[in-house]
């Protein structure tokens, strides 16, 4: 927790500077954490927009029972972090075992943090009344959706100025989001054949989107980093565990 | 075959005002419908429709269905519900707040006066013809409507005998991006106007409506809200409380120390309960934690939950730990850090033997 003080702050500085100037363009903006910022065009999460987050496919795999894996997890809690603390409330449909320490370190406020793990079949009517009350909501869709419902939806997030973030794991998400963001690269760091343990994990995320964010944006991060926050590993960082 | 709905009516919220107060309360009465179906449409000022055969299904039947979207609206606005094939019949159902079966809409109508079909005129010539009801109306051939009673007769003509499920020009075209309009000139502090500073109190208030119409849907537990405390296990340091409950507080501080705690960061997932495992090494063999707290083979492979075989590429532990776990007895467990083939890693437990995944770093 003390080791996020200067990220939150840092966060709530820029947050301030975006509350001071007044264009209706940029007041539609939620903040993100610095070292996100560079994925996303204008650099925050806009309001009425989608952003699918998926691993590269090498994710974990199904183990029987829908627990939620997914290698995107991390980065998708790590998108609300900012935004959480600055007071936008976030709502997690069909999310399930969700673990508190991991997203205390990302930033969350876990008193504007709403789980709903288990909505069964009125998960969609769950989201769609949450995206008109809650700044933020993270999908896990427990079935696959279809098109017509994902639709609605998407139309429900941009009326509302909601920010709809679907985590698809192994459903499928048949609408072309916003911004998709994908994790690839993971190595973790620290862990040998019997000693170490895992200290960090360096990953490549790759932000494609439309219109103005069509060129796709890559960063190299540390996501968890030691402290289980985000951290810059820029382009020529150490790749191995440093003692 | 036409689209069962349910139909809402606000007697009072029929017309607009100018200060657009009548449309602000019927955006409420939406907003409450819209919990149980977000597929809800609003047709003109004061009337909302939704397809009720999903919903009705979810929610134990038709009349459980309307019954409950009355309950919810009732405290906005004098509201009326009904229920019935097609948007004629349903408006006229809401009206007299009934719930047409299915298919039997045609004979409903066939009861109603002339004059629902909204046309004063036709409503007075057919009168003078005898005619006083949408039955009396439906039976005339069509061909015989068409030539005393223009093209606009006709097309009444089919809604009367149930071949078209609404009158023309009842709904009010663009009326979604009218309520839109409506709402966002409404409401200027929540957050698109208002900036971050401003407005929280209001965000907050506006999340606490939205969270206690969801736990209307799903039940109070469907809605959560995850606490931290301490303890040495991920598990343990998770607790997830229902959404308003009044928090009790937990038995284990955050403060004290919690020696064995395994370092950051922390797994994203934390399987409530663990999942089985099992652990072997390359030839197949069961890997355990001997009394001495080492492995007795190098682990080779995981399978989660009787799931397929994944490869282990890195490895860290055991650490052993003995403490309470899931049951209040004391245990001797030890655990175990895993990268698999893929780069996934999980945090395991063993006790006794037997391997549990007991959380993911996603």
């Amino acid at each position: 927790m003390k080791d996020r003080a200067p990220a939150v702050r840092e966060s709530l500085v820029l947050l301030a500077e975006r509350a001071r100037p007044t264009s209706s363009s940029e007041s539609q903006l939620l903040p993100v954490i610095p070292p996100l910022q560079g994925l996303f065009p204008g650099g925050g999460l806009r309001r009425g927009t989608s952003i699918v987050v998926a691993g590269d496919g090498a994710g974990p795999r199904a183990t029987g029972r829908a627990d939620g894996t997914t290698s995107g997890l991390t980065l998708c809690l790590s998108l609300l972090g900012a935004a959480s603390s600055a007071g936008s409330w976030c709502a997690a449909v069909g999310l399930t075992d969700l673990g508190a320490v991991a997203a205390d370190d990302l930033g969350i406020d876990l008193d504007r943090l709403v789980l709903l793990p288990s909505p069964g079949p009125k998960w969609a009517e769950a989201a769609a009344a949450l995206l008109g009350g809650v700044d933020v909501v993270v999908l896990c869709p427990p079935f696959s959706v279809r098109p017509a419902m994902a639709r609605r939806l998407l139309a429900l997030t941009r009326d509302r100025g909601a920010i709809l973030i679907v985590l698809p794991g192994r459903a499928n998400w048949p609408e072309c989001p916003d911004l998709r963001l994908v994790v690839g690269n993971t190595r973790w760091d620290g862990i040998g054949t019997g000693d170490g343990h895992l200290r960090r994990r360096r990953v490549t995320v790759t932000a494609t989107g439309r219109r103005s964010a069509a060129r796709p944006r890559r960063r190299e991060l540390w996501l968890p980093s030691m402290a289980g926050t985000v951290e810059d590993a820029g382009p020529d960082g150490p790749t191995d565990a440093p003692s | 075959m036409m689209e069962r709905l349910l139909v809402v009516r606000c007697p009072e919220l029929l017309e607009e005002d100018e200060g657009g107060a009548l449309l602000r309360t019927f955006i409420r009465v939406l907003a409450a419908v819209e919990v149980y179906c977000p597929w809800v449409q609003p047709v003109r000022p004061g009337i909302c429709s939704l397809p009720a055969r999903g919903p009705a299904r979810y929610f134990g039947g038709e009349q459980a269905l309307v019954d409950l979207v009355t309950e919810a609206t009732a405290a906005i606005a004098e509201t009326q519900v009904g229920m019935a094939d097609g948007l004629f019949g349903a408006v006229l159902a809401a009206r007299a707040a009934l719930v047409v079966p299915a298919g039997t809409t045609p004979a409903f109508l066939a009861l109603l006066p002339v004059t629902t079909l909204g046309d004063p005129d036709l409503a007075e010539l057919l009168a003078r013809l005898g005619l006083r009801t949408l039955g009396d109306f439906a039976a005339l051939p069509e061909r015989h409507v068409l030539g005393r009673f223009g093209a606009d007769g006709a097309l009444r003509h089919r809604v009367a005998r149930g071949e078209t499920g609404e009158l023309a020009g009842f709904r009010q075209s663009g009326m979604d991006r009218h309520i839109q309009r409506h709402q966002h000139g409404d409401r200027p502090a929540t957050g698109t106007q208002g900036g971050f500073w401003g407005g929280t109190s209001d965000r907050d208030a506006r999340a606490a409506r939205t969270l206690a119409d969801v736990q209307r849907l799903l039940g109070a537990d469907g809605v959560l809200r995850i606490r931290l405390q301490g303890g040495r296990s991920p598990a343990e340091r998770s607790r997830l409380v229902t959404w308003g409950a009044r928090e009790t507080p937990g038995d284990r501080t955050l403060d004290a120390p919690w020696p064995g705690q395994i370092p950051p960061p922390a797994p994203a997932i934390v399987h409530t309960p663990p999942l089985g495992a099992e652990v072997v090494d390359d030839a197949g063999e069961p890997v355990v934690v001997s009394g001495r707290g080492l492995l007795t083979a190098t682990p080779g492979r995981l399978s989660v939950a009787g799931g397929p075989w994944t490869a282990v590429t890195a490895w860290a532990g055991p650490w052993p730990a003995e403490e309470r776990w899931w049951s209040r007895a004391r245990r001797r467990t030890a655990r175990m850090q895993v990268v698999l083939a893929g780069q996934d890693a999980r945090l395991l437990l063993t006790e006794q033997g037997r391997w549990w995944v007991e959380a993911t770093y996603g």
